[in-house]
């Protein structure tokens, strides 16, 4: 970090209480998530040579991903499908349980919490959903939609106050409160999506995780979308974790990056670093494959091989099978996240110098 | 453009017009479509969904089933009109002369044939010869689309294969016949953006090598840049412009094209407040008097509100918006827009 970064840092930090300088909003430490793939015990058991044996088969969706939010900012997280994005985000809102690793937040632990004291977290941290067609009921009212979550939260609340709530989100995200007793499929896909940030939005969170957001929806109203989130981040003071595919999103809307491969993250670095210098060759390969509109004819480069499945996951560095810069050491050993100017980087070409 | 060659037209589309009769009444979904593409030409065809482009994909090749039918216009292809041929006649033309690339491969490879299966079936529906001759040609398509190991490719089922090479399976066979014109609806857009990039890649060299016209059916500006030489925008059931890509992407004319532009993450300083188009597109059923856009239009004059504007030449492009008009004296503004 260079020294003016430092000053900057340490006007900001004179503005904030003390707590929120020094711990992240959220902690992901050393996080694993595997899922059985052999059915029940019946389907596991079987006879080899003349005995009972049991064999069991695991889809390792996540293999050790420690990474923080920092309050206020946006970390986004981009990786191909499969990659474990959307499972991390999952453990982090406590719908899946960690097969390993810990989650805090605000520096408490809350994935092994029971589901009564997890409630207060869940105000805090409030979910969006890739499909607004999936992610909202459609036999209710956009209205009793909004409303579940706001009664649910404030029990003490009187009716009038729900409902000036209701509306005072509706406003928030640019659907007009009359249509509150419209049901969900009488809206567009991306008010839909507006709707279903209102009722992120309705709890007053101050985290959010939004899963593709916007990638269900057209361009003229993923921009649309995309600006809501902005202002609302704005106005609320709200962190986000965003997890998405498109890195010409990533490059507008994040902080920093974390960029995913097969379960386990390859670089995190400030969003602006991360576009002038990828480091990993990973990164590298996805930053190329960006289809861009200016006439520079830009050479996309070509990843060998296809995504090794998570079933059997290689030995060493998980990328090494499609790497150009591949080495027996990666072969053989796992690289560790190091620091370089600033970025984190888990690969041993880059750790050797060698790119 | 030197890179097309000055043979005659491949394929022209005149006044092409499809309904969709619904119990609430017919519906139009492409209104006045016309083009013309050359031999070997790409066209890419932008637009939200809804706008009516893949309705225009299938009814190139009449695949347009009920409700829907062409109810006017006609598509020459080499001569004849293919909007009016019966289907024993179209499937002399269909995946021979005129191949189709779907979205998803899984849905488009039948999951119970073997690869080598499919793509002999689709030799000998064309053209007589033995068994083992189609197979020497279904190897060599699997390798100019550059799948590892193709040999043992052509016996194994769809399912054993990644989305990313299912669909150069999908290209592979589409390449079978030699045809003239490949239409590729999304070809991309179920597949993760490096696979994307390979992909696109790919169709891109074999239509240079091969001479092949090329119809990109794609809702990703960034890719039709890339592959396309000229480019059509439609919104809902019109082309509102078409030109050269270059000069569509660079200097757009419609307010609907250059909003569809700015709208792009890459057209702002990160951070920044986007440039959003207000509203979204009506709904066929619904479609507003005058030009489409209009609601959504920040540049609305009042001729707007009544007529229909039509496609006009205006410099490279043609363009259909009443700013363009040249009884209006809207041009000097709108190059400023």
């Amino acid at each position: 970090m260079d020294k003016r970064a430092e000053t900057n840092d340490a006007v900001a930090a004179k503005q904030r209480p003390i707590d929120q300088i020094t711990q992240p909003l959220l902690e992901i430490k050393n996080l694993h998530k595997r899922f059985s793939i052999s059915g029940d015990l019946l389907d596991q058991l079987s006879f080899e040579g003349g005995r009972l044996s049991r064999k069991q088969e695991f889809v390792h969706a996540i293999n050790g991903v420690t990474l923080d939010v920092k309050r206020g900012e946006a970390l986004c997280i981009v990786g191909e499908s499969g990659c474990g994005k959307s499972t991390v985000a999952r453990n982090v809102m406590g719908l899946l349980k960690p097969t390993q690793g810990e989650i805090h937040y605000r520096g408490e632990r809350i994935d092994q919490l029971s589901p009564k004291a997890l409630l207060p977290y869940r105000k805090q941290m409030q979910m969006i959903f890739q499909n607004p067609y999936a992610s909202l009921n459609p036999r209710m009212t956009i209205n009793k939609t909004l409303r579940e979550p706001i009664r649910f939260h404030n029990p003490r609340w009187s009716e009038g106050e729900v409902k000036d709530k209701v509306v005072e989100v509706m406003q928030s995200v640019g659907i007009d409160p009359g249509w509150g007793v419209r049901y969900s499929h009488e809206f567009s896909g991306g008010q839909r999506q507006r709707i279903s940030i209102a009722r992120a939005l309705a709890v007053d969170p101050e985290f959010i995780m939004a899963d593709e957001p916007i990638s269900a929806l057209d361009v003229s109203i993923q921009a649309q979308v995309l600006n809501l989130l902005m202002e609302a981040q704005e106005e609320r003071n709200l962190t986000y974790m965003f997890i998405t595919h498109d890195l010409s999103v990533v490059e507008h809307f994040g902080t920093r990056v974390a960029v995913m491969y097969l379960g386990t993250v390859c670089e995190v670095a400030t969003t602006e670093d991360l576009f002038a210098t990828p480091r990993h060759p990973y990164t590298q390969a996805l930053l190329s494959a960006i289809p861009r509109l200016d006439n520079k004819k830009r050479d996309h480069i070509k990843l060998s091989g296809e995504v090794p499945t998570p079933v059997n996951l290689p030995s060493g560095c998980v990328f090494h099978g499609r790497c150009p810069r591949v080495n027996q050491r990666c072969r053989e050993e796992i690289p560790i996240i190091g620091q370089f100017d600033g970025s984190s980087v888990a690969c041993h070409a880059v750790e050797e110098g060698r790119i | 453009m030197s890179e097309l060659s000055t043979e005659n037209a491949l394929l022209s589309v005149n006044n092409l017009e499809v309904q969709f009769a619904l119990r609430q009444g017919a519906v139009t979904a492409l209104r006045n479509i016309n083009f013309t593409l050359r031999r070997g030409e790409r066209l890419g065809v932008v637009g939200e969904s809804g706008a009516g482009k893949s309705v225009l994909g299938f009814s190139i090749i009449n695949l347009i089933s009920k409700p829907g039918l062409i109810t006017n216009g006609e598509v020459v292809y080499e001569g004849q009109n293919l909007a009016v041929m019966n289907n024993r006649q179209l499937r002399s033309i269909r995946g021979n002369r005129i191949s189709m690339i779907f979205q998803d491969p899984m849905m488009t490879l039948n999951p119970v044939l073997t690869i080598g299966d499919q793509m002999v079936e689709c030799l000998h529906a064309h053209r007589k010869m033995s068994k083992a001759e189609a197979r020497a040609i279904a190897l060599d398509k699997l390798k100019q689309v550059q799948i590892p190991s193709p040999d043992t490719r052509l016996d194994q089922y769809p399912h054993e294969l990644s989305g990313g090479m299912r669909q150069r399976i999908v290209i592979a066979i589409s390449l079978l016949l030699d045809p003239d014109l490949i239409i590729a609806d999304e070809p991309t857009t179920a597949l993760d953006v490096t696979i994307q990039a390979e992909i696109m890649d790919l169709i891109l060299t074999l239509c240079k090598e091969h001479n092949v016209a090329l119809i990109l059916i794609t809702h990703d500006l960034g890719v039709v840049a890339e592959v396309t030489q000229t480019t059509m925008v439609m919104y809902a059931g019109r082309i509102i412009e078409q030109g050269p890509t270059q000069d569509i992407i660079h200097k757009p004319s419609h307010p609907y094209t250059q909003g569809l532009i700015n709208a792009l993450p890459q057209m702002t300083t990160p951070g920044q407040r986007l440039n959003q188009i207000p509203g979204s597109m009506p709904s066929l059923q619904s479609i507003p008097d005058g030009c489409t856009f209009r609601p959504r239009c920040e540049k609305e004059i009042k001729t707007c509100e009544t007529i229909v504007p039509n496609l006009q030449a205006n410099d490279t492009v043609e363009v259909a918006c009443h700013l363009y008009t040249p009884d209006d004296n809207k041009k000097g503004e709108l190059a400023n827009g």
